[in-house]
């Protein structure tokens, strides 16, 4: 049998062929003992589907079900009330952290800058402190960066006598 | 609204009452059309994780589109519909997932159903309807997921041709060559497992 009948058999039993092919179709079936029992096998599946009308339950109590409904629901919602910045915040996001970031850098530059003449001028190209607990001294040259710091030897304090013999430390 | 008349107003209120932001003529809502819409993801998805994620889901689609519902149809044929279509998704997310080429080409020209005789008698006859439901759901159960979703619409939702066609994106040829196929195939199975072992 062709496909094409096949279907129109099946359409007949849904209900959705126009009335005069209905009619054409019943016609058939009461001639063919084919269609007649392809007609009865389509008839007997939709039946028995029919029974089965679902009494799947769910295996969730009411209260749960819920309460996973009701947080999705809360969670959705909440992106849209709280995570929108307002235009102040957003506007200070943009533009006044970058422009705080660059005033502090030429801040520092412009102290870096008035410094080191000062100190050239004031002739203090370098100093020289004293730590009176070790007996230790630093010398400082400012010219150069270097510094330069003394131990007493032999030394009093235990901290001097696990050094070396040498004892000329440079920064 | 108080619990009392929750349970007392018909749907149409309580879907009015939801549409003004009443989150408890929603909850009532639920309760009452929970196990039809789990029962639909179920027949569909045929797992039960999945069918409670997907009912769930489409529990919080529905409250998300509530103010589009106009009453058209009735609210469970409506959250129905919208359940249909997740599982659809997911469905096809799934399939584009696994390889079905061969199988897809089977559900449109039929496949070993083609050649399948006629069954000539009936396969659920003189069974109780407890033993006849648990070898619908599991004949069900063997089909793909395009067969079985067509049987679903067809046989449960009583959609027409037409309204299958367009809800599963395809001409209503292909629907009507998957449900023939589909029901041949429902019929050689149940047939098998009326057979004594």
């Amino acid at each position: 049998m062709k496909e094409e009948l096949q279907f129109k058999l099946q359409a007949h039993l849904d209900g959705e062929l126009p009335a005069a092919e209905t009619r054409e179709v019943a016609k058939w079936i009461a001639q063919d003992a084919e269609a007649r029992a392809l007609f009865a096998e389509l008839k007997n599946t939709r039946g028995a589907l029919k029974v089965f009308e679902s009494e799947i339950r769910l295996p969730e109590s009411r209260e749960f079900y819920w309460s996973k409904i009701q947080r999705e629901i809360a969670r959705s919602e909440k992106p849209q009330t709280t995570e929108k910045p307002s235009w102040l915040a957003s506007w200070l996001r943009r533009f006044l952290v970058p422009a705080g970031a660059l005033a502090a850098l030429v801040i520092a530059s412009m102290l870096i800058m008035h410094q080191l003449p000062v100190r050239t001028a004031l002739g203090e190209p370098e100093s020289v402190s004293a730590f009176a607990d070790s007996e230790a001294f630093t010398y400082r040259d400012y010219s150069t960066g270097m510094t330069l710091v003394w131990l007493s030897y032999p030394a009093e304090n235990g901290f001097a006598e696990v050094l070396p013999s040498d004892t000329l430390g440079y920064e | 609204m108080s619990d009392k008349a929750y349970s007392s107003a018909d749907d149409s209120a309580l879907v009015r009452a939801a549409q003004n932001g009443d989150m408890g003529a929603f909850e009532e809502l639920v309760a009452r059309h929970r196990d039809k819409i789990y029962a639909r993801a179920y027949s569909m998805m045929r797992n039960e994780d999945e069918a409670l994620d997907l009912s769930q889901e489409a529990w919080v689609k529905a409250w998300q589109r509530l103010k589009q519902f106009q009453g058209e149809s009735s609210f469970a044929t409506w959250m129905t519909r919208i359940t249909i279509n997740l599982c659809l998704d997911q469905l096809r997310r799934q399939k584009r997932q696994r390889s079905e080429s061969i199988e897809a080409m089977d559900e449109e020209s039929g496949g070993v159903e083609r050649q399948m005789p006629v069954v000539n008698v009936n396969p659920t006859e003189g069974l109780e309807r407890g033993e006849l439901r648990q070898r619908i759901d599991q004949a069900l159960s063997q089909l793909t997921y395009a067969h079985r979703t067509v049987i679903v619409l067809h046989e449960f939702e009583e959609m027409e041709y037409k309204e299958i066609a367009k809800t599963m994106g395809c001409s209503i040829g292909t629907v009507m060559s998957r449900l023939f196929y589909a029901r041949r195939k429902m019929a050689a199975l149940l047939s098998d497992l009326k057979r004594p072992e």
